[in-house]
């Protein structure tokens, strides 16, 4: 295994600042986001466009440009339901630092986005969705199935860049749940497989003083199972210090004094 | 069944250390494979040997040691002498004399021995203080300043005294800081982030994470390098990425097997065969296990050890 993977997920239209920023083409706000998220430990950034029809793949570069140009090549995962767009962001990435993540494929509509990240060299975020949650791990792992089937068709290194989302489901109305989510984790590592997912997901609806308590437990309890990356937000410092507290603990990087620094 | 080799490469590689100026330098570290393991990736970068003499000259020397340098009259002498070993890389000099509980001689007397030897000599050098942390951290500063341009490797900077140490060797005279710590791996990490928090050019720290006498506890001392080699390819741990040296004649002269007389111990032989077997044992134990440059002090030692390096990559 390896160090914990953080992808950073606060360049998202689904936040207002951001979305302006986007549609304006203002660098500063963006800028400044990828800052504070890189510096917090971010290994990846999630670039959400939003569907960005018509403008998407204009978009895209401009926004991989723009952060890999003032982050040293930072790595990117490019997360939009517009194809070209993606494919647009991966035709002017640098990849010296990291592959492109493709954001992401389903078990349904948006299989083909597997076909995609294999034809340029991608890795891909692959939900083990199809239409709506599954009901239980068996459909989990029916729809995991079908990724790895089409990953392997296509020539797709699928124990390294095939990261598996579990669905990470909300505690209050799917409490029952929780514990199949974090099998399913399991399942897949023992299966050799790389493991990411929306980790705030859990916590949504929660007080916001709860929500840092609450991802932090599901993270470690996640780690526990051998998942090996998670889109977060890298601001949130519990969260932060429990992810570098578990590779300590699972031994993917040596202790110092000073570890929660670095 | 055709043997189907499989090739251990890791992502990282120890930095690349350069010691010395001009045409003398030499470079430390820079491997990216387990020592020796040519058959994973073609070495770019040998293991190196220096050659210690000290400040107090021949006075505590063994007899062999008398022999080597005879004729010198001051460590400028010695020095030049050293410099001409077959398979040493680079000469260090030990200011042994410092030691308040010894000799407790001025910095000032030994920051001039220390550029007189610099002077007189043109070869990659390494300057050791007199291991007194209280003494060391007054003492090696002024060494750095002694000799700035010089590009010189000033050992050490410990957990108690790497503030000083660092600010002089690593930020105000640029030289190289050597980092040391005791058979803790933790602690050669934590120290490492330390210096880096201090603002020294990470690609300028040497480490020495220990070192013991075959025998003498050497298996913490193996173990401690063979985990941060490990720690440094394997996770590509930044913190740990910086070349080992380790003092290996310091260990090795004091031991009862090498310094015990034939009077004493007949049944043992040549007092000087045991400790130049002692020196070389000691030295290829820590550099199949990490060290990617050794102190020596004989000749003999310094010659076996180097053939051993170039036969094997």
């Amino acid at each position: 295994m390896a160090k914990f993977i953080t992808i950073g997920e606060r360049l998202s239209t689904t936040a207002p600042a951001v979305n302006k920023a986007f549609l304006a083409r203002d660098p500063e706000p963006i800028l400044a986001r990828a800052k504070q998220q890189l510096e917090a430990g971010a290994t990846y950034l999630d670039v959400n466009i939003g569907p960005a029809e018509g403008y998407g793949e204009d978009l895209m570069k401009w926004a991989v440009q723009l952060l890999q140009s003032n982050f040293d090549n930072v790595p990117l995962a490019l997360d939009t339901s517009n194809k070209a767009a993606i494919e647009a962001g991966i035709s002017v990435y640098n990849r010296a630092k990291g592959k492109p993540i493709v954001n992401s494929a389903d078990a349904a509509g948006r299989i083909e986005n597997i076909d995609l990240a294999a034809a340029n060299d991608a890795i891909v975020i692959a939900l083990c969705n199809g239409e709506g949650i599954a009901a239980d791990n068996d459909e989990r792992m029916g729809y995991c199935q079908m990724l790895l089937e089409r990953g392997m068709e296509h020539g797709m290194d699928v124990n390294e860049d095939m990261w598996f989302d579990p669905l990470f489901l909300v505690i209050k109305g799917m409490q029952d749940k929780q514990m199949d989510v974090l099998n399913f984790i399991g399942d897949l590592t023992d299966m050799g497989l790389k493991t990411t997912g929306g980790l705030s997901n859990n916590s949504n609806g929660m007080p916001k003083h709860i929500r840092p308590i609450m991802d932090s437990a599901m993270v470690a309890m996640a780690m526990m199972k051998g998942m090996t990356s998670a889109i977060v937000n890298p601001n949130d410092l519990r969260l932060m210090e429990t992810i570098k507290s578990c590779d300590i603990i699972r031994n993917e990087t040596l202790y110092a004094d000073s570890y929660l620094e670095i | 069944m055709p043997l189907n080799k499989k090739l251990q490469k890791f992502s990282a590689t120890v930095r690349s250390v350069e010691l010395g100026t001009g045409d003398k330098t030499t470079t430390l570290g820079g491997s990216n494979t387990y020592p020796f393991y040519t058959f994973d990736n073609p070495t770019t970068n040998t293991a190196k040997i220096g050659i210690e003499i000290s400040d107090l000259g021949l006075a505590e020397e063994p007899d062999c040691m008398k022999e080597f340098y005879a004729g010198c009259e001051t460590v400028v002498d010695m020095a030049k002498k050293a410099v001409t070993v077959e398979g040493a890389d680079f000469l260090v000099l030990k200011l042994i004399g410092g030691d308040p509980n010894g000799e407790n001689k001025s910095i000032e007397e030994l920051v001039e021995t220390a550029k007189s030897v610099a002077d007189a000599v043109d070869f990659p050098l390494v300057v050791e203080g007199c291991k007194n942390v209280e003494k060391d951290s007054q003492l090696l500063p002024k060494v750095a300043e002694a000799l700035q341009g010089k590009n010189v490797l000033l050992m050490s900077a410990k957990e108690e005294n790497y503030k000083n140490i660092g600010a002089a060797a690593g930020l105000a005279y640029d030289q190289l800081l050597g980092a040391e710590s005791a058979v803790d791996i933790n602690l050669a990490k934590q120290l490492n982030v330390l210096i880096k928090q201090l603002g020294v050019d990470v690609g300028k720290v040497v480490m020495n994470v220990g070192s013991a006498a075959a025998g003498y506890g050497f298996d913490y001392c193996i173990s401690t390098l063979d985990r941060v080699k490990g720690a440094a390819l394997g996770q590509s741990d930044d913190s740990l990425l910086m070349p080992i040296i380790t003092p290996v004649a310091d260990e090795t002269w004091s031991v009862k097997e090498a310094s015990a007389s034939e009077e004493d111990v007949p049944e043992w032989g040549s007092v000087v065969e045991r400790a130049i077997d002692m020196e070389i044992t000691t030295a290829v134990a820590c550099l199949s296990c990490g060290s990617d440059a050794v102190i020596l002090k004989h000749p003999t030692s310094i010659a076996a050890v180097a053939s051993m390096i170039k036969a094997l990559v």
